[in-house]
């Protein structure tokens, strides 16, 4: 049993939701297209738990990131798709993609109960919401170059309908918008794909890849890259194709100065959209940034890491301010998605252990935190039909419990140590202090870099304190103050509402007060590997 | 070698073997007998012909299968060649042909004045023909006949609507241009046969060996322009394209979808055979000729896919826009084009040459379905509405779910997205030309660019589909058209998982007859996989 679930499990998990799809394709009437879909996002979530029999959180050496025997990664299942080019249909799972599939079958299996007031086509919409699971499981697991390429692009059409047919009155604005800003970076990273494929070609002498490679756990390995570089695939070069597969990702993630789609979508999807969007769709641009971009192109990451620590800074601070200026209640939480998103990229920059565990946990914290505030600006909105922010108040004194869990969720986006959000932001700050001492990999490049570092880290601690300022002063203004008498009616939260919430608020508290049980033993062997890959890969271009 | 091919006087009697390799052609010959001889037994023919038509289609298919590459090498003293590369041209052509004649009878046939069947499909079936043709010609005059073969008929096609007088407009227009630039060429091909003495463009005395020995001259690169002219006109290259959108709106959509595939591939498979011919007898070395040609070429094609991407912004008419969209296919095409011709010479030449064959060959495949399918869809709804108008389509996601569907499954693949092969084909595309390096990123940035530009408008048809609601009753299409529809999003779906074998067969094919006989059967006859 175990030894299948080695094999299939990962396979399953993908194609669970496309079957669910199918089925829902022919269900007959509404109720039935939504208990299939339901059916269909528990079981891919109750598959999801599975892993937790078979992904071994103890493997790996510590060492050897990706390596076959004493490597982190497992569950491989390989099969040969496209032979002319070594392409492969190849999955697997590690700890940078654990706690990420199990945030999107839980996230989804969410989301779907929230969708249950879809009134509008309701067979379509859950038939692309199930696609969209596929394609995102499927980014997250595949371990194939092309194949994650191939994923990666699927997730967008879904999306673009779910946005643009259930969406608000500028939806069409909204989804051709993120499609199109989605796809700039999709094309550079094909770009990427194909030319880091073309020189894997010209690598002799290394016999599992003559003929070149799409697998990712080949090319991050040292003896490839060594080849790779010799091969041609260092300076320039290098740093172009790092760039572009950056931009690809913080496109999606989204950084300063790409994220203007963010706010326009997220403005304009229904809620369940949001949820799943800021939940798990920009995790899929921190995941590649972390399985693809700086594996793959170690020294171009090693020599380009201020840009992309500036980046990451710029987005916490300038996605906190705008946050501060926003009317609207769910641009504001848009924007401050952008903030905190710039912390997973501030993680990568700094490259030290605690600031990868750290930025891992803020992607998964931020995917619980954000679907849990999504989902109550969504609930407002249902009752409201506005979102403007000045218009709220006294919202305390009508909906109790309502308050409860928005100020769970609140406190836990700014931060508030005993929920989730702090731990992320706390690690990756201190992995960014880290990142100045003199054994770090950042310090390789010279002494030179301490106050650099020294001054990004210092700036994103301010982050911290305009994200408590704004959240603050939205709790202020939306529920407590005199009670508006045109709230006065609002129902309390319906049981539906509950059962969404209460998940998230016990995952918020559980991260909270204990992440290394529920997070950080499942991936800090693979960050060890992942850190000491690159270790290794800089002492690589150091004798080169 | 003759001077002239064709020796006046003595009887040639083509033997049984020659006949054979040509067995598609003879079998398009006699349905157009059989269409024009239909009328006398039947007395509504319209159908009747279809079907005829239809029978003679499957059985030259069947017949290129049949005979496959047996009959590879040089026919009738040289007029026609056989080999891969033609063989599998036809059996596309064919197989799209065959799918026109299904979308005829799901849109126009009924509309059709009874009696004009005959005339439509001997139309139809001729240029086909002449398309089937012009991938086998060796020598320029047969050249020009094939091309003018496949040209006439199209331009009666164009106009065959008689009662719109938009279709008047279009056939006259696509005469005026077809005639000059046809006259252009033949001028052209007039003075290479002046320069060198010969018609045969290949082998032993041929024009491109005397190319590569004399060297160029003002009046050679005056000749290959003409060419260029003439064949561009078929591929609609800019700035030879100005036809394209008027014809594409005027004629019936069959006609239409016919020209947006057939008469473009035609053109390039013609074009890549003079210019693999070209850069054989110069052994791929790096020449002024082929460095010039190499670019000339890949900066028509960029020119072209921006233009005709950047033009189909502003469209209203989903055939005007499908037009433009053809256009920029076409572009993409011949930057793969460029590289048949490449000039800086390494010990890969061939493979390189015969790579970019299949590239554009794979591409060709993937562009018939995604094509066929669109026009499929467009004129069905246009049978149900009776518009063209992109604006008609709101709401035809509710109102027929499944020809948006189909339309949105072929559009997306036109952009190049997953899980459609248009991705791998431009994926492709890509490979190719990042393989090559130097100038050619310069491409790879273009077709990038372009890509997305390309996304916008596409994706307009899709969301005026499914995001724009009109209180318009549903539409029921036809069956048959609808198979049709969902047969090719289906193939698209399949041909990317199959990527790998299709793409395989296509680099079994790209292999053309005369270029470096040694390497050619070596690469052939061994069963190895191309790179």
């Amino acid at each position: 049993m175990v030894e299948f679930l080695n094999n299939w499990l990962l396979t399953i998990l993908i194609f669970l939701p496309t079957a669910g799809a199918i089925l829902v394709l022919f269900a007959r009437d509404r109720d039935s297209v939504r208990w299939t879909a339901l059916g269909t996002t528990i079981a891919t979530f109750a598959a999801s738990l599975l892993l937790f029999v078979t992904f071994k959180w103890d493997v790996g050496n510590g060492y050897g990131y990706l390596e076959g025997t004493g490597g982190v990664v497992q569950m491989v299942q390989r099969a040969s798709w496209i032979k002319s080019f070594n392409i492969e249909y190849l999955v697997g799972i590690d700890g940078l993609s654990f706690p990420l599939v199990l945030l999107s079958t839980f996230i989804c299996l969410l989301a779907c109960i929230a969708s249950w007031n879809i009134q509008k086509m309701t067979k379509g919409y859950m038939a692309l919401f199930l696609f969209l699971e596929t394609g995102i499981l499927g980014t997250f697991l595949s371990l194939d170059f092309f194949l994650f390429y191939v994923f990666f692009e699927l997730s967008l059409l879904p999306m673009y309908f779910l946005i643009g047919i259930w969406g608000g009155p500028r939806k069409e604005y909204a989804a051709i918008k993120f499609f199109l800003y989605t796809l700039v970076g999709s094309i550079g990273l094909l770009i990427v794909l194909i030319g880091t494929y073309l020189f894997t070609r010209n690598i002799t002498g290394i016999a599992d890849v003559a003929g070149g490679t799409f697998d990712l756990i080949k090319l991050a390995r040292p003896d490839v890259q060594k080849a790779l570089g010799t091969a041609g695939l260092v300076g320039g070069v290098a740093k172009t194709f790092f760039l572009l597969s950056m931009l690809a990702f913080l496109i999606k993630v989204p950084s300063v100065p790409l994220h203007t789609w963010l706010p326009d979508a997220h403005v304009e999807a229904p809620t369940p959209i949001s949820m799943i969007l800021a939940a798990i769709l920009l995790k899929m641009g921190g995941y590649g940034i972390f399985r693809i971009a700086y594996p793959v192109f170690p020294q171009a990451a090693m020599s380009l890491w201020l840009l992309v620590g500036i980046i990451g800074v710029v987005s916490i601070i300038y996605g906190a301010l705008c946050a501060m200026a926003q009317r609207d209640f769910k641009r504001l939480v848009a924007y401050s998605s952008v903030s905190h998103m710039g912390f997973v990229v501030l993680g990568a920059a700094m490259m030290t252990p605690a600031a990868v565990n750290g930025a891992l946990f803020m992607m998964v914290s931020h995917g619980i935190i954000s679907a849990m505030m999504f989902f109550v600006v969504g609930i407002i909105y249902d009752r409201a039909h506005h979102r403007e922010l000045s218009r709220f108040g006294g919202l305390a004194s009508t909906m109790p419990v309502y308050t409860g869990f928005s100020t769970v969720a609140f406190f836990a986006n700014l931060g508030l140590p005993g929920l989730c959000g702090f731990i992320g932001e706390v690690m990756v700050l201190l992995g960014s202090f880290q990142a100045a001492k003199s054994d770090s990999l950042l310090m390789l490049g010279g002494p030179g870099r301490h106050t650099a570092i020294m001054t990004l880290a210092v700036v994103a601690c301010f982050g911290v304190i305009l994200t408590a300022g704004y959240m603050l002063w939205t709790i202020q203004r939306v529920y407590f103050g005199p009670q508006r008498p045109e709230y006065k009616s609002f129902p309390e939260v319906t049981q539906r509402e509950i059962l969404v919430l209460t998940p998230l608020t016990v995952m918020a508290i559980l991260l909270g007060i204990l992440p290394a049980l529920f997070f950080f033993v499942f991936t800090d062997h693979t960050v060890k590997a992942w850190y000491g890959l690159l270790a290794r890969l800089a002492q690589t271009y150091a004798g080169l | 070698m003759n001077t002239l091919p064709v020796a006046i006087g003595l009887p040639y009697v083509p033997d049984w073997g020659q006949l054979r390799a040509f067995a598609p052609e003879l079998w398009l010959i006699a349905a157009i007998v059989a269409v024009l001889l239909t009328p006398f037994f039947v007395k509504k023919p319209n159908a009747a012909c279809g079907w005829v038509a239809l029978v003679g289609l499957l059985a030259a298919l069947v017949s290129v299968f049949v005979v496959g590459v047996d009959g590879t090498g040089e026919h009738f003293r040289g007029l026609m060649v056989a080999d891969p590369v033609s063989v599998f041209w036809k059996g596309l052509l064919l197989m799209f042909v065959i799918g026109i004649v299904l979308m005829w009878f799901s849109t126009t046939a009924p509309t059709m004045h009874q009696g004009d069947g005959p005339e439509f499909f001997t139309l139809l079936l001729g240029a086909t023909l002449g398309m089937s043709l012009m991938a086998s010609t060796s020598n320029l005059l047969m050249l020009v006949i094939a091309v003018e073969l496949a040209s006439l008929p199209s331009y009666v096609l164009a106009g065959f609507r008689k009662t719109h007088l938009a279709g008047a407009e279009a056939s006259l227009k696509y005469i005026l241009f077809g005639a000059a630039t046809s006259s252009i060429m033949v001028y052209g091909l007039s003075m290479l046969y002046g320069l060198y003495g010969t018609l045969q463009i290949d082998g032993p005395g041929g024009l491109a060996q005397q190319i590569a020995t004399s060297g160029g001259s003002a009046l050679l690169w005056m000749a290959i322009f003409s060419l260029i002219v003439g064949l561009g006109f078929k591929i609609s290259a800019v700035p030879f394209h100005f036809w394209c959108p008027d014809v594409f709106e005027g004629a019936s959509i069959e006609v239409s979808a016919f020209l947006s595939v057939a008469s473009k591939g035609a053109g390039l498979v013609l074009l890549m055979r003079v210019m693999m011919s070209f850069a054989s007898a110069q052994a791929y070395e790096s020449t002024p000729l082929l460095n010039h040609l190499a670019v000339l070429l890949g900066v028509l094609g960029a020119i072209t896919a921006t233009v005709g991407n950047t033009a189909a912004f502003v469209q209203r008419n989903i055939k005007r826009l499908l037009a433009y969209s053809s256009i920029a296919h076409a572009g993409y095409m011949l930057c793969i084009v460029s590289l048949l011709v490449r000039g800086p010479a390494v010990k890969a030449d061939l493979d390189l040459a015969s790579t970019a064959a299949q590239v554009v060959l794979f591409y060709l495949a993937v562009y018939l379905f995604m094509n066929l399918g669109a026009f499929t869809v467009a004129g069905l709804i246009e049978r149900e509405t009776g518009t063209e108008r992109i604006a008609d389509y709101a709401g035809m996601g509710r109102r027929s779910p499944l020809m948006a569907f189909c339309l949105s499954a072929c559009l997306f693949s036109l952009v190049g997205l997953p899980p459609f092969a248009g991705f791998v084909a431009k994926v492709n595309v890509f490979w190719a030309l990042m393989q090559n390096g130097s100038w050619w990123w310069w491409l790879v940035g273009v077709i990038g660019v372009n890509t997305v530009l390309s996304l916008y408008y596409y994706v307009r048809v899709i969301k005026v589909m499914y995001l724009d609601d009109s209180s318009s009753a549903p539409i029921w299409p036809h069956p048959l058209g609808a198979g049709v529809a969902v047969v090719c999003a289906a193939i698209l779906v399949f041909m990317l998982i199959a990527f790998g074998p299709i793409n395989r067969l296509a680099g079994h094919y790209s292999h053309f007859y005369g270029v470096d006989q040694t390497t050619f059967t070596a690469e052939f006859s061994s069963s190895q996989p191309p790179p």
